[in-house]
């Protein structure tokens, strides 16, 4: 049997994101084939495959920004917590309130730290500037940013650094209390000290959201994530615990990609 | 898993490392397997220059062991090798330890040479000294082999075999203490043959070590100090 | 050591010659645009510096001599051929000779204003001292000596008299104040019964539309003879009032003298300004000279448009440039978030935005006669129609007017603020509307809270560039609302305060009605410089704030892509 605890096997998890039989296609090409998955409550999930492989489509399917590209089809099902993100009654825009998501590049607003944490809060109708302040500190120190800004939080956001925006973001989309946070490649525009930073910050706000996160630094997926998801061309080939997946793939095309023999 | 696959990275360099330290791993393990025959030749012989030529050769074998812990570091730091190029680096690294081990028990035996000569030949256990050296140095022989080919039911084989070794030394150890009891004037004589014995039952136990790294080499468990029965499910899964 | 000179030398092939052609042309354009500003601004101030008055003899062609006065506006040379086949004597031998022309002005007595002078028998310029030059609201300036002041009949004070001057001053000062009261009266009291009288016209006129009984429409005339009545004899009163004044404003005369002897008399009721340039100092004249700037500035036009100021062509500009701004930005802007926003990826959608883009190309004078034809006879036809029947058959909105010049301009700039709202709509990366949409906004809320600030710099810059070009069309706007000579200021203190349906005048019209209308080419010429420099100092200062209000906007929304 193996070493690693039956309990902490992806079968036996809390599911938070069920995706079935989801195909997508851009214009006629497929881009996701039948993709089958399980991503488990309050854990980190990361994507890892070569460049093309779908892991960003995939990703960006689960708060449904596929929707503003016109030639984007879908068929097959995205359950969030048993409810269809793409039934026809749900609320684009609720959704995305529920599923936040962080880009590569940092795309803090032109205006004010204080403003751009605010942004979700205000859209909600939060109007009381008590609230607002709360909420805005709290999410600014759930992001490992607040020591940094507290003097400034009325300068403009774009005096900060890269990993400092990118942080900011992170508080952003807190801030609006999501359950689930897709993160796309969230340090690949960041150096070292500002990676480890954010991977440490991913590392505590598991404790309270559902993460998943697209990368192509496959150290950083095995030092961040609990699952790893490993897909090619559209196919999800193998999905399983990151400590297994990283010691003793059970594909050959996973084993070949992540010893860096595929080519 | 397939030999040739840990010469496929995208970077050759990789491929040379990984490459480097299985061939002398495969270096180390002739050096020590020469020991192992030589040793036991040598007190079967009563050869006595061949000993003294086991106990000075041995420092080649430490050294060895050295410079490939130093290489397969370096792989560590800097490659961060994953899944079956991870088991590699750890495999090597602890099986340079039983070779260096294997090497340190064949000097006992060419030391234990050098003290019959002096001492005078025992009267009893060549036979048996040869029984089971020839088993030993079977097994040293087959997970090296294991080792380079990667082959699995070769590797059981050994680790079946150090059964049967560990029952021909307990069988022999109870004659010789037999012997000892009857004549107690060549209870030195005996005891010489016997630390003899224990070292080549030490060796069968080194190379059942090596045999269970090419195990967790090639399918990924970790086989150490599961019995028997759950390295052959292991090994043949029963509904395979 | 390693070489490390340039491997290609030869001035050609470093690349010093496009650099130094660029820079070429940069300094050409800057000089004929300093040379035109220059020029315009050399000779448009210059013509508030008040002039010394010169007088001098002259010869005419049939041997008569003649004193004159006056002031020298430019010398001429001419071939002496030209003069002698004009019947001048000319001595043998001369070349050439110059002619110069003199402002005589003193219309009222001579007929002339402007008159070229040749040199021959001119005496010496001499500059006298207490030399006049009258500014009238009638017949132009006059040049000459005074004699006396008199008030009705009788003669106060002498030239000679230690308090000429300042008891000149004062009437003066005293008759410009009458005649701003009069002004008052005349605009204000007399302006507002005379409204009330056409309303009453309106009232009844309404209801013979609504169409009444005959018996109501009698008992509707009594009652606005009644009314009437009560006007009249308010009307009777205010200008009893005004009579009154006018006989103290015209008690005051001043006597003069011309340079050839003639006496005039001058009522002070048509004095603008008295001034001895040949006394004043710089100082002096340099106070004159600001006076006299802002006269021209804030004072309404007199003379058919050669004297006086250009108040309500400049204001007429600009209350035609603001409505039109407030016209066009909403139209333009939203029309941009549409094209780029909103509507879908197509056929159409190419064939809306090249139509866009056509219409910048379309000249203007035809965007003029689309105004005339379209806005002001069918629609403004039909708004008189419904809403003003009674003031019918005289058209109120089915007429050129301020709003139909703003409209049409409008028309002509939409395609400028389109183009640019849409650039800069581009211009903001999808990873901020990206942003915004994966926080939850809709598509309308990212829009109006993030998108649309970021293009504000943009539409500020459409704005801009609507505003210079506006300013500055001429021919559409006479087709659709501008006059020679508006009777009242668009924008005044009558209800509903901004009349829509006036006419206004125009700076741009106004130069080419002053410099190519005008009866007098040589009194206008000065004034065309002047008008010429108010304008483009005014579109100067539009661009100036608009631009400034863009940069700080430019700060504020500094976009993640600079």
């Amino acid at each position: 049997m193996t070493p690693v605890a039956a309990a902490d096997a992806l079968d036996a998890q809390p599911i938070k994101l069920e995706v079935k039989n989801l195909d997508l296609y851009y214009g006629n090409k497929r881009a996701l084939n039948s993709v089958n998955m399980k991503i488990p409550e309050k854990k980190v999930t990361a994507f890892i495959g070569p460049s093309g492989c779908g892991k960003s489509t995939l990703l960006r399917c689960f708060n449904r920004m596929n929707d503003l590209v016109d030639a984007c089809r879908i068929e097959g099902e995205i359950l969030l917590e048993h409810t269809n993100i793409y039934d026809p009654k749900v609320d684009v825009a609720e959704l995305r309130r529920q599923v936040g998501m962080v880009f590569q590049k940092p795309n803090p607003f032109p205006k004010s730290i204080y403003e751009n944490v605010a942004y979700g809060l205000r859209l909600q109708g939060v109007k009381s500037k008590r609230v607002l302040d709360e909420v805005v500190e709290e999410s600014l120190r759930g992001a490992a940013l607040w020591d940094e800004v507290k003097d400034r939080l009325h300068d403009n956001a774009f005096g900060l650094s890269g990993g400092q925006q990118q942080r900011l973001v992170i508080a952003r989309a807190i801030a609006i209390e999501p359950e689930v946070i897709l993160l796309d490649e969230p340090a690949s525009a960041l150096d070292p000290i500002s990676t480890l930073k954010v991977e440490e910050l991913i590392n505590e706000l598991k404790n309270k959201y559902t993460i998943v996160i697209v990368t192509h630094n496959m150290q950083q997926a095995a030092r961040v994530s609990d699952y790893t998801a490993f897909m090619y061309m559209g196919d999800l080939v193998e999905h399983d615990l990151t400590d297994t997946l990283f010691t003793n793939p059970s594909k050959k095309q996973t084993e070949d990609y992540i010893t860096g023999r595929y080519g | 898993m397939d030999i040739t696959s840990h010469t496929h990275h995208i970077s050759q360099q990789y491929n040379i490392e990984l490459e480097a330290i299985r061939t002398h791993l495969s270096e180390m393990g002739g050096m020590a397997q020469r020991q192992v025959n030589d040793a036991i030749q040598a007190l079967i012989d009563a050869d006595i220059e061949r000993a003294e030529q086991v106990v000075r050769a041995d420092i080649g074998v430490n050294n060895m062991e050295v410079t490939i812990d130093e290489e397969c570091v370096r792989i560590l730091a800097r490659r961060q090798p994953a899944a079956s190029d991870l088991r590699l680096v750890i495999a090597v690294t602890k099986a340079i330890t039983d070779l260096e081990r294997i090497g340190d028990e064949a000097s006992k035996i060419a030391r234990q040479a050098i003290a019959m000569h002096k001492d005078g030949l025992a009267p009893r256990g060549y036979i048996e000294v040869r029984h089971i050296g020839g088993h030993v140095s079977r097994m040293l022989q087959d997970a090296l082999d294991s080792f380079a080919r990667l082959d699995l039911d070769m590797a059981l084989t050994v680790v079946q075999t150090d059964r049967v070794v560990d029952m021909e030394y307990s069988t022999a150890m109870r004659e010789l203490v037999t012997f000892m009891i009857e004549d107690p004037r060549s209870i030195t004589r005996v005891l010489n043959i016997m630390w003899s014995l224990r070292a080549l039952e030490r060796i069968g136990d080194h190379a059942r070590n090596l045999a269970q790294y090419v195990i967790y080499l090639v399918n990924g468990e970790d086989v150490r100090h599961a019995n028997l029965e759950a390295i052959e499910e292991n090994v043949h899964p029963r509904d395979e | 050591m390693k070489n490390l000179t340039r491997r290609k030398t030869g001035w050609f092939a470093s690349g010093a010659p496009w650099i130094w052609l660029n820079a070429g042309a940069m300094a050409a354009s800057l000089v004929m645009v300093i040379g035109i500003v220059g020029l315009i601004a050399v000779r448009g101030f210059g013509h508030f510096w008040p002039a010394d008055i010169l007088e001098t003899t002259v010869v005419h062609r049939d041997g008569q001599q003649q004193k004159i006065m006056g002031e020298f506006v430019r010398e001429e040379i001419i071939a002496a051929s030209v003069a002698r086949d004009g019947g001048y004597q000319v001595e043998d031998g001369k070349e050439l000779l110059s002619r110069y022309l003199i402002k005589l002005g003193n219309r009222d007595v001579s007929g002339r204003d402007f008159v070229w002078f040749m040199e021959m028998g001119m005496g010496e310029w001499t500059y006298p001292s207490d030399a006049i030059v009258v500014e009238r609201r009638e017949w132009g300036n006059f040049y000459g000596f005074p004699l006396a002041i008199q008030e009705g009949d009788k003669t106060i004070v002498e030239v000679t008299g230690a308090s000429f001057w300042d008891e000149l001053d004062r009437r003066v000062t005293r008759a410009l104040e009458l005649h701003a009261q009069i002004h008052r009266i005349e605009k204000t009291d007399i302006g507002r019964i005379n409204r009330a009288m056409d309303e009453l016209r309106l009232e009844r006129r309404r209801l013979e539309l609504k169409g009444v009984t005959r018996e109501r429409l009698v008992i509707a005339d009594a009652e606005f003879a009644e009314r009437r009545a009560v006007l009249e004899q308010r009307y009777s009163q205010v200008k009893q009032d005004r009579d009154e004044i006018l006989l103290l404003a015209k008690r005051d005369k001043l006597h003069v003298r011309t340079a050839d002897g003639k006496n005039i008399t001058i009522p002070l009721d048509n004095i603008v300004r008295v001034t001895r340039p040949n006394t004043m100092g710089v100082f002096t004249k340099a106070g004159q000279y600001v006076e006299r700037f802002w006269e021209f500035m804030t004072d309404e036009p007199r003379e058919a448009n050669t004297e006086g100021g250009i108040f309500p062509a400049i204001f007429g500009t600009i209350t035609m440039v603001l409505v039109m701004s407030i016209i066009v930005s909403p139209f333009g802007v939203l029309a941009a978030i549409y094209l780029r926003e909103y509507a879908r990826d197509g056929t159409m959608l190419k064939i809306i935005r090249i139509s866009v883009y056509n219409l910048a190309g379309v000249p203007s004078i035809v965007y003029g006669v689309f105004g005339l034809g379209f806005f002001v006879y069918t629609l403004g036809g039909n708004i008189d129609q419904l809403f003003y029947p009674e003031s019918l058959p005289s058209p109120t909105f089915g007429t050129p007017g301020l709003f139909w010049a703003s409209l049409t301009l409008a028309l002509l700039t939409l395609p400028i603020v389109i183009v640019s709202t849409e650039e800069g709509l581009t211009r903001i990366p999808s990873s901020i509307r990206q942003g915004s949409l994966a926080l939850g906004a809709t598509k309308a809320e990212t829009l109006w809270k993030v998108v649309v600030p970021l293009a504000t710099p943009a539409m500020m810059t459409g704005l801009i560039l609507a505003i210079a070009r506006a300013a500055g069309e001429v021919a559409p706007l006479m087709l659709v609302g501008v006059v020679k000579l508006a009777p009242s200021l668009p924008i005044d203190g009558n209800f509903p305060y901004i009349h829509l349906d006036q006419k206004i005048m125009h700076l741009g019209f106004h130069i080419y009605d002053v410099g190519f209308q005008s009866p007098s080419v040589e009194a206008a010429r000065p004034l065309v410089y002047a008008t010429a420099l108010v304008l483009v100092l005014l579109i100067i200062v539009l661009n100036i704030t608009a631009i400034r209000i863009r940069n700080n906007l430019r700060e504020k929304y500094r976009s993640a892509s600079d």
